[in-house]
């Protein structure tokens, strides 16, 4: 009965491999932080008002589209305060705001990218404080909204078109005439595809004599649209390391499979889980965006939310696992359903956090429109689903405090026990606390510069600034790849560190000269199918003691 | 406010945009449509009319600001309409220099959002790339970039000598288009995976211009007398010449003279004439300043206040849109007006 690679595993080669891994993950870092731009652009667009001319067009006209700029642009005004407004008499209805993006740089006509992979859009309004015209409470605006696109020279084609209603978040300190209101950003559309070069967007913000929609909403002066997508660069960047780390965990995961084959026995619980994190972080890596360049595929930003989702959950799964059969105690697990009370808080919370996204993202699909925070119910529901995934995060938390106290405190009790082994073989059973302490730590390590780089990217992205002071390092880029480069070196070495060793199955080979080699010997050689672990059978012993 | 360029004034802007063509120099103009400018004059004149409307709404702004001091922001003191008429030093050309870069690079940058240059600058050189390229990489800068090269371009140039005064109006141009910038708010938008923050995107988004209006008025109230030494501004009240002057301060070489008195060679009006009002106390909207303008401009200057009743005529009873104001009645009513006046 053997042990895992760790337990057998020389000092030399520990630190060897702890520094190559190391080296590889300041390499992701780097990756993001020098090579690739900032992950997201924004392009502040300011509305053109676009006049209709057509008072009473009928329904047919309703549908036309208006662009600022190229052939059959529209005719436009700067301000509401133009005199042919005035003079053609031209009335709210006739006002489209239209928005044609990206707008020409440096002589340039741009054009938007696949790579950009996806488009969120927010808008701003600028809103004038007349005292005889003044925004009432809890104004709402209620937009008739559509996005149209075209590749080339084509016509425009129609996207998306709805109805929505938006609240005017505003605010005005001293009410003092023509000062604006404070309004707060509302979310606009959002595009699981980036798939057409030139976008445009109307929105026509009607009123009727007989219905209250629109009326009070205080004098619209400008719309402002902020449209953030991913940065061509980054995505490239991004492709490019998915796709060199997905064979490399493939291979690894393989190699980990058939290790546990070669096995007399059936693989444990451990062993299982273990692979299925490997199974669930190659499908994460699973380099299927490339499509994206191809086909139009919408809801890629939703599979990579949901196949993320998985991961995480397994990686969670997996903790519980891992310190639940490292617990030292003489309680037998190594069933899943042991381990019902932990994981139902894992899958609670997921299932949660899948159905909100499925409500979000999943809707946007059929409406890009559409976002489940603009409604009240809406905003109840999301937040509710939002709690629930909280809480069980935090009864997650706490189930894992408690079984990482309980491991410290066995381990502790049996360490004082092994000063009635032998000295070897106390040495060995030190260097097994300590190397699996030391994964703990690896494991704390990573949660921490997780949080840490979280927050420094979050802290960078709200700082000033100002074209190149100061700044050499992307750190929202670095953060991005340098946390998905470490859940792929910590999946990594967990499989290549926990699968069984070929030490007692193969006497050959040249670790065999390692120091080690007699203490492998010394290990209890208990019969049983179910000890996998040397460190389970050193609980054993030392009860026994 | 800035976004008149088109309308009822469109011909008073169009003879402004002349001026300004005449007013820089030829090679200037040269070298200025070599490196921003398409070839031919009707891209030149898109950034003049935005020029000029974005001067005069810096005009506005500083009107605004100063409509209950003792000066007023008269027009013939700004340098786009008064050109090499006479010079001035004091704090109040100060302020009109850095509104009117403000205005300036604010509707440059306003304009350039809309779409309406075709050469908005893409700048965002970080990894050495530029235009097209650059765009598919990593984006292109803020157009709040392109709209500070072009007012600096613009307004700067109308500054053609060297002496203390060009260095003067050239820093406080400088603090101008700093207020814009420091008064850009940050916006940010969280955006990760099922709407959290684990990624969040933020960018920078032009103020109210009020609220650089608010910031100048600041700095100039905190403004610094200097002296130019050897093409180097100093402060003026620290004689060891350490203390250097921050780039956001507002500075001036010569005090204000007594705005009082009208003094034309001193570029002041008086203040015969001019409106206070007296609001009542219990009236929110006014603030302590306004409620001591009658005080500040004619009581304190030896004239009286003259209380006269006005009949104005308004639109009233008008029925709102969003955009326009449909079916206004014309109302006549009786308001109090308050001037000053030689005793």
């Amino acid at each position: 009965m053997a042990g895992v690679v760790l337990e057998t595993l020389s000092w030399k080669k520990l630190i060897a491999l702890s520094i190559v891994l190391l080296i590889c993950q300041i390499g992701f870092f780097l990756i993001g932080g020098k090579i690739a731009p900032s992950p997201h652009h924004v392009q502040q667009l300011l509305a053109t008002k676009c006049i209709d001319e057509h008072k009473h067009g009928g329904h047919n006209h309703k549908h036309k589209l208006f662009w600022p700029r190229g052939a059959g642009s529209c005719t436009s005004v700067s301000t509401f305060e133009d005199q042919k407004i005035e003079e053609d008499e031209i009335g709210a209805n006739q006002i489209v705001f239209a928005f044609q993006f990206p707008i020409p740089r440096e002589g340039k006509e741009l054009k938007m990218n696949k790579w950009f992979q996806y488009m969120i859009a927010v808008l701003g309004f600028e809103i004038k404080y007349k005292e005889n015209n003044p925004m009432v409470e809890n104004a709402v605006i209620d937009m008739d909204s559509r996005i149209a696109a075209r590749s080339g020279n084509s016509d425009w084609i129609e996207i998306a078109r709805s109805n929505e209603q938006r609240k005017l978040d505003c605010h005005l300190g001293e009410k003092k005439e023509n000062d604006y209101y404070d309004c707060n950003m509302t979310a606009f559309f959002e595009l699981g595809s980036v798939y057409y070069e030139d976008y445009l967007v109307n929105i026509r913000i009607p009123v009727h004599n007989n219905s209250a929609k629109n009326w009070g909403i205080g004098k619209v002066e400008d719309i402002w649209m902020h449209v953030i997508h991913q940065t061509g660069g980054f995505t490239q960047v991004w492709f490019i390391m998915k796709t060199c780390v997905f064979p490399v965990v493939l291979g690894i995961m393989i190699w980990y499979w058939r290790r546990i084959q070669q096995l007399p026995r059936l693989p444990n619980l451990l062993e299982k889980i273990l692979f299925t994190l490997g199974l669930a972080l190659t499908f994460l890596n699973l380099p299927i965006e490339w499509l994206t360049l191809a086909f139009n595929i919408p809801f890629m930003s939703l599979l990579s939310d949901i196949r993320q989702g998985i991961f995480y959950s397994v990686l969670m799964a997996f903790w519980i696992i891992f310190l639940g059969e490292h617990m030292l105690d003489d309680y037998e697990r190594n069933r899943l359903v042991m381990y019902w009370k932990h994981l139902s808080a894992v899958i609670l919370g997921c299932i949660c956090l899948f159905i909100f996204e499925l409500c979000e993202k999943g809707v946007q699909l059929a409406n890009p429109f559409y976002s489940i925070w603009v409604t009240d119910t809406g905003t109840k529901l999301g937040l509710a689903f939002i709690c629930l995934a909280g809480i069980a995060a935090c009864v997650y938390f706490l189930f894992m405090l408690y079984m990482l106290v309980m491991v410290f405190i066995n381990m502790r009790r049996k360490s004082t026990s092994l000063l009635h082994f032998s000295s070897s073989r106390r040495k060995y059973y030190q260097g097994l606390i300590f190397r699996f302490r030391f994964l703990l730590l690896v494991t704390v390590f990573c949660a921490a510069l997780t949080v840490i780089f979280f927050i420094i990217s979050q802290i960078s992205e709200a700082q000033w600034k100002w074209g190149d002071e100061g700044v050499s390092l992307e750190y929202t880029s670095a953060f991005f790849t340098g946390v998905y480069g470490m859940w792929n070196v910590y999946v990594f070495s967990l499989m290549v560190l926990y699968a069984p060793s070929h030490k007692v199955i193969t006497s050959a080979g040249g670790e065999d000269e390692d120091e080690d080699e007699d203490v492998i010997h010394l290990t209890p050689l208990t019969s049983e199918a179910s000890t996998s672990s040397a460190l389970a059978s050193l609980a054993r012993k030392a009860t026994v003691d | 406010m800035w976004t008149k360029t088109k309308s009822a004034t469109q011909g008073h802007y169009f003879n402004v945009a002349v001026v300004f063509l005449l007013i820089i120099p030829v090679d200037v103009l040269a070298w200025s449509l070599n490196n921003f400018l398409m070839t031919g004059p009707k891209a030149y004149l898109t950034y003049a009319d935005s020029v000029a409307s974005g001067a005069l709404m810096g005009v506005e702004e500083c009107k605004e600001q100063f409509k209950w001091d003792r000066w007023n922001c008269p027009e013939n003191t700004i340098p786009f309409f008064s050109h090499g008429s006479f010079k001035k030093a004091d704090k109040e050309t100060s302020f009109v220099h850095a509104i009117s870069a403000a205005g300036v690079m604010y509707t440059l940058t306003r304009n350039c959002s809309m779409g309406h240059f075709e050469n908005c600058g893409c700048d965002n050189s970080k990894k050495g790339l530029q235009g097209g390229p650059n765009w598919k990489w990593g984006g292109c800068s803020d157009n709040v970039n392109f709209g500070e090269r072009i007012s600096k371009l613009f307004v700067d140039s109308l500054e053609t000598g060297k002496d203390a005064l060009a260095i003067m109006n050239i820093h406080n141009n400088d603090a101008g288009r700093r207020a814009v910038r420091k008064t850009l708010k940050l916006t940010c938008k969280c955006h990760g995976v099922s709407g959290s923050c684990t990624t969040k995107t933020c960018w920078h988004q032009l103020p109210d211009f009020r609220d650089v209006g608010n910031w100048l008025k600041k700095k100039y109230q905190r403004a610094i007398r200097v002296d130019s030494i050897n093409g180097e501004l100093r402060n003026a009240r620290r004689n060891q010449g350490l203390m250097s002057v921050s780039k956001n301060d507002l500075v001036y070489l010569e005090h204000s003279p007594n705005y009082c008195k009208a003094n034309l060679t001193a570029g002041s009006f008086g203040t015969v004439g001019r409106e206070c009002i007296k609001p009542r106390k219990k009236d929110k909207g006014s603030t302590r300043w306004e409620r001591k303008s009658c005080r500040r401009l004619c009581t304190s200057c030896g004239l009286k206040v003259r209380k006269r009743y006005v009949e104005v005529t308004s639109s009233c009873n008008c029925k709102f849109q969003w955009c326009c104001s449909v079916k206004c009645e014309t109302c006549r009513q009786k308001v109090v007006k308050f001037t000053c006046a030689l005793r």
